[in-house]
């Protein structure tokens, strides 16, 4: 049975499908829609998708062509060369909810705008053998993007607190042979609620280690390993 | 010869046979990475992208610009395109339709545009020519149908879908309830679909 809530909810499919509603109902919409019995979700899909097909075809009537030049604009910003590999397209997007605002600090050139010299970030993210790790960090998350051919990676820090004052968070590659390798340090005024830092000279290094180090790093760790992620 | 028009447009029937399209097959070449099914995908779907936004943001300027950005989107996100749910056309000018009608409004929030709309218009469409792909015919033919809906029905269109106004703000607008504007505008579409041949 279709109660006087679903009714409602069935008469907004149509501004919903013509976009035709704030963002905040949308929101609301959407959330009805999860919620809903299959027959009204059901029906509102269908409704949704008459009416996005007709105005597709309706496009015809507004069909102009535009200049020129946009073409060239449009066809500049996509990289033939720029092999897009499935496996790390899906592993990007896993780590994506990770990393959204970290990209965003980032740069918009990784993802958004790809810019005609790719850059590290880029170059490691569109690597064949890309692979991604996650794990905690003090209480926040740190995303670890690397590619072993490129012998790099980026490191992505989500609401990790910064170190007290006078120390700094030093990232180590560990390896089965030799000691640790420093991969670089975050001081207090690196760490933002979004830190994203690059290393490389990834070796056989099998785990990337945190530690907490007095000054400005250490040589060699010399405080407890307070985090590591595996780079298997 | 109303479905082979259809069918030429990737356009699906939703109770009947889904012939693939080739813009289907396009999208799925451009989720692989191919730049060269992306520049034959804007080939084929340029004039309705600009035209669709240039319509709602009636701004070269803007228009070029978010039809950039469009592109970019689905060079980015085509792998999210599922033809279960639509045909890739739609798929297209929905996403194409959202960013149009998100800029017109941030505009407008941003108070650097005149509202448009204090009397409602009902313009013709545009004379200007478009790409070859879609023919004079299948203009008049969408043209005639857009014709054949009642005044209040095409205003409450034009208001919402070309003006980026939510059914709220038509019924503000035109001191109608907001059933009743909910009501103009599911007619409307059915109209619309009706008469484009649309089960």
């Amino acid at each position: 049975m279709t109660g006087p809530t679903e009714f409602d909810l069935l008469e907004l499919a149509t501004p919903y499908a013509l976009n035709a509603i704030s963002d905040a109902e949308r929101a609301d919409i959407d959330r009805q829609v999860a919620v809903a019995s299959t027959a009204v979700a059901t029906a509102f899909g269908d409704e949704v998708r008459a009416v996005r097909e007709t105005m597709a075809v309706v496009s015809a009537a507004t069909a102009t062509d535009p200049p020129a030049r946009l073409r060239g604009a449009v066809l500049a910003a996509v990289h033939p060369g720029k092999a897009r590999h499935s496996r790390w397209r899906t592993t990007l997007l896993a780590a994506a909810a990770a990393i959204a605002i970290g990209l965003a600090a980032f740069g918009a050139g990784i993802a958004l705008r790809p810019t005609p010299k790719p850059t590290m970030a880029e170059q490691i993210m569109a690597a064949p053998d890309v692979r991604t790790v996650s794990g905690d960090v003090a209480g926040g998350t740190a995303t670890v993007m690397f590619s072993r051919d490129m012998n790099a990676g980026v490191l992505v820090m989500n609401n990790v607190p910064p170190p007290a004052q006078g120390t700094v968070y030093q990232m180590w590659l560990v390896g089965d042979k030799g000691p640790p390798q420093s991969a670089g340090t975050m001081n207090t005024a690196a760490v933002t609620p979004s830190t994203t830092h690059m290393f490389n000279d990834l070796k056989h290094s099998s785990v990337l280690a945190f530690t907490v180090e007095p000054g400005n790093g250490s040589p060699q760790p010399t405080g407890q390993i307070f985090a590591k992620l595996s780079l298997t | 010869m109303t479905t082979a028009v259809l069918e030429s447009l990737g356009y699906r029937s939703m109770t009947g046979p889904r012939p693939s399209s080739d813009l289907d097959a396009l999208l799925r070449q451009v989720a692989r990475g191919d730049a060269d099914a992306f520049a034959a995908l804007y080939d084929h779907t340029r004039s309705r992208v600009y035209g669709l936004v240039a319509r709602v943001l009636r701004d070269s300027g803007y228009s070029e610009e978010t039809t950039q950005e469009i592109y970019l989107e689905v060079w980015r996100n085509a792998e999210a395109y599922d033809s279960a749910k639509g045909s890739a056309l739609s798929w297209l000018l929905t996403m194409a339709h959202r960013r149009a009608v998100d800029r017109v409004r941030s505009e407008q929030a941003a108070g650097q545009r005149e509202s448009r709309y204090g009397a409602a218009t009902v313009e013709r469409s545009s004379d200007v020519v478009a790409e070859s792909a879609i023919s004079a015919d299948e203009r008049r033919r969408v043209a005639a149908c857009l014709d054949g809906l009642t005044d209040t029905q095409r205003q409450c269109v034009e208001m919402a879908y070309y003006g980026g106004l939510t059914y709220a703000e038509v019924s503000q607008r035109l001191s109608a309830n907001l059933s009743t504007i909910k009501s103009r505008m599911r007619d409307a579409l059915r109209g619309l679909r009706n008469c484009l041949g649309a089960p």
